[in-house]
């Protein structure tokens, strides 16, 4: 890994706030440190999770990430259109 | 009371066979949910088009599957089912379950679902069929409080490991599944409840070629029992058989003729590697290819090797994007042994992992990967030579692709020297 572990979570919140859509795949985190081993994003991400910072959206046959804030405002703004 | 009109539901309680529609009505007299079930797909099957929304942020603190968020498009219509999502239940290694155990989870469930199940789902999960949102965190709650249970993997998670019911009550088995199955289960725990890769990625382990949980139509990670050896065979058992004196396929079998050696044994080995020498039955074992035939026919005449190990075959799949895929096999043998905690299988699944992590496009199965990357490259990652089992048939284009280090001096020539040898 280039970056720290806090610096790899810093890079990632402000990919996930940045992003046009809110959900993200795991994959698109790789890219905040392209040389950290995938596994070890993944698992930073999660403790993201843990921290509250992101939360899991899924599709139902995939996972993805988002920062919490961002993705309710779009699911209730999804539910409002329904 | 009926709350809807179903008549084209109703049409399906018509058949011979025990109808969902009978199971559905029944359950809604507790369950007034049901009601709106019926009344959801009776409209579904009037407009052609399913009504449910599925995916969103439900689920439980910290995990990222074990519960799939559905809706109905018409909750107005449906209140029942405005919310109705489903849950997975991670399943004991071979479906072993205590009767009491299997009270314990429907009890769980009328409590905080709807009361309808699904055992199992294709994955191998128990499923339990629609609760509201709010009910997610005090059922998990309960669940792994007071019944020791774990929900199982969804999403892009590593799924719920299943496995067929192994030594534990067959002996074709080649190995324990449900301990491999259940130590895979509890090293793996992480990438079950948590998002680890492009897409889902399920192991699927069977003890013998029968394949009986199908794993090699069904999972990108396929562990089949195998043998190395030779077929060991019962002399006197054959003869038992040929004489009419022991029911072939185990008394399974429905034609009515004579049981014939030639036509339904010999005849039918794809390999034709069996023949009858001064009446006894020999066995080409080199050519043999694992397909079970001759021992489904004949089980109290022969049985697999002692020499047991396992096949790891990769990439199956069910057709969403590119179509049905049967896994490939990329390792003929290698043993399962309980003794060093499975190190062989766990290496081998760890770099499958690393390789397909990075190289995996959003949403593509192992399979997929493979095919797009081609079969000679995944076996340089997996650091396998090939062999004449990773094929089916011999190519039929002329075309060789060599690599600039597989080729005794590279690419690179003196253009003078070639012309010398070859005159223009």
């Amino acid at each position: 890994m280039a970056l720290s572990k806090d610096e790899l979570k810093a890079a990632i919140i402000d990919k996930a706030t940045k992003a046009p859509k809110p959900q993200l795949y795991v994959k698109d985190f790789y890219a905040c440190d392209p040389e950290a081993k995938p596994r070890e994003v993944k698992n930073v991400a999660n403790d993201l999770v843990k921290e509250g910072k992101l939360m899991f959206w899924s599709s139902g046959s995939t996972t993805m990430y988002a920062i919490p804030t961002r993705i309710k405002n779009e699911e209730t703004k999804n539910q409002s259109n329904d | 009371m009926p709350k809807h009109d179903t008549p084209l539901l109703d049409e399906l309680e018509k058949g011979p066979w025990p109808s969902f529609v009978t199971d559905l009505k029944r359950q809604a007299e507790t369950k007034p949910e049901c009601w709106d079930i019926l009344g959801q797909l009776e409209l579904s099957f009037k407009d052609k088009i399913t009504h449910w929304k599925h995916g969103g942020i439900v689920g439980v603190f910290g995990y990222g599957g074990g519960i799939v968020g559905r809706y109905s498009d018409s909750p107005k219509q449906f209140p029942g089912v405005a919310h109705f999502h489903t849950v997975r239940l991670n399943q004991p290694s071979s479906k072993f379950y205590s009767s009491a155990k299997l009270r314990d989870i429907c009890n769980l469930w009328e409590k905080y679902g709807s009361g309808m199940t699904n055992m199992h789902g294709s994955t191998g999960d128990l499923v339990l069929l629609g609760t509201r949102t709010e009910n997610l965190e005090p059922l998990f709650y309960d669940l792994t409080h007071d019944l020791n249970q774990d929900l199982g993997g969804s999403g892009s998670n590593l799924r719920t490991p299943s496995c067929c019911i192994g030594t534990a009550r067959c002996e074709w088995a080649c190995y324990d599944t449900a301990s491999l199955c259940h130590h895979l289960t509890m090293h793996y725990q992480d990438e079950i409840h948590r998002p680890a890769f492009p897409y889902k990625f399920k192991f699927k382990m069977s003890g013998c070629p029968n394949d009986c949980v199908a794993s090699i139509a069904r999972s990108d990670f396929s562990v089949i029992g195998t043998w190395k050896d030779d077929i060991r065979i019962d002399q006197a058992a054959v003869q038992a058989y040929i004489k009419g004196e022991y029911k072939p396929n185990g008394g399974a079998r429905t034609k009515s003729k004579a049981f014939d050696m030639d036509a339904d044994v010999m005849a039918l080995c794809p390999t034709k590697c069996m023949r009858m020498k001064d009446g006894k039955l020999q066995i080409d074992n080199k050519n043999c290819t694992r397909c079970m035939h001759c021992l489904n026919m004949m089980p109290r005449a022969l049985r697999p090797g002692t020499v047991k190990g396992a096949s790891i075959l990769c990439g199956a799949k069910a057709p969403i994007l590119d179509g049905a895929q049967l896994a490939t096999l990329i390792f003929p043998f290698i043993e399962i042994n309980p003794d060093s905690d499975y190190e062989e299988v766990i290496e081998i699944i760890e770099s499958i992992w690393d390789w397909w992590m990075e190289t995996g496009k959003n949403r593509e199965r192992l399979g997929e990967t493979m095919q797009r990357v081609g079969l000679p490259t995944f076996l340089k990652v997996m650091n396998v030579d090939p062999i004449p089992q990773h094929i089916k048939i011999p190519r039929e284009n002329p075309y060789v692709f060599w690599t600039d280090e597989e080729v005794p001096g590279g690419f690179e020539r003196d253009v003078r020297e070639f012309r010398k040898k070859h005159a223009q």
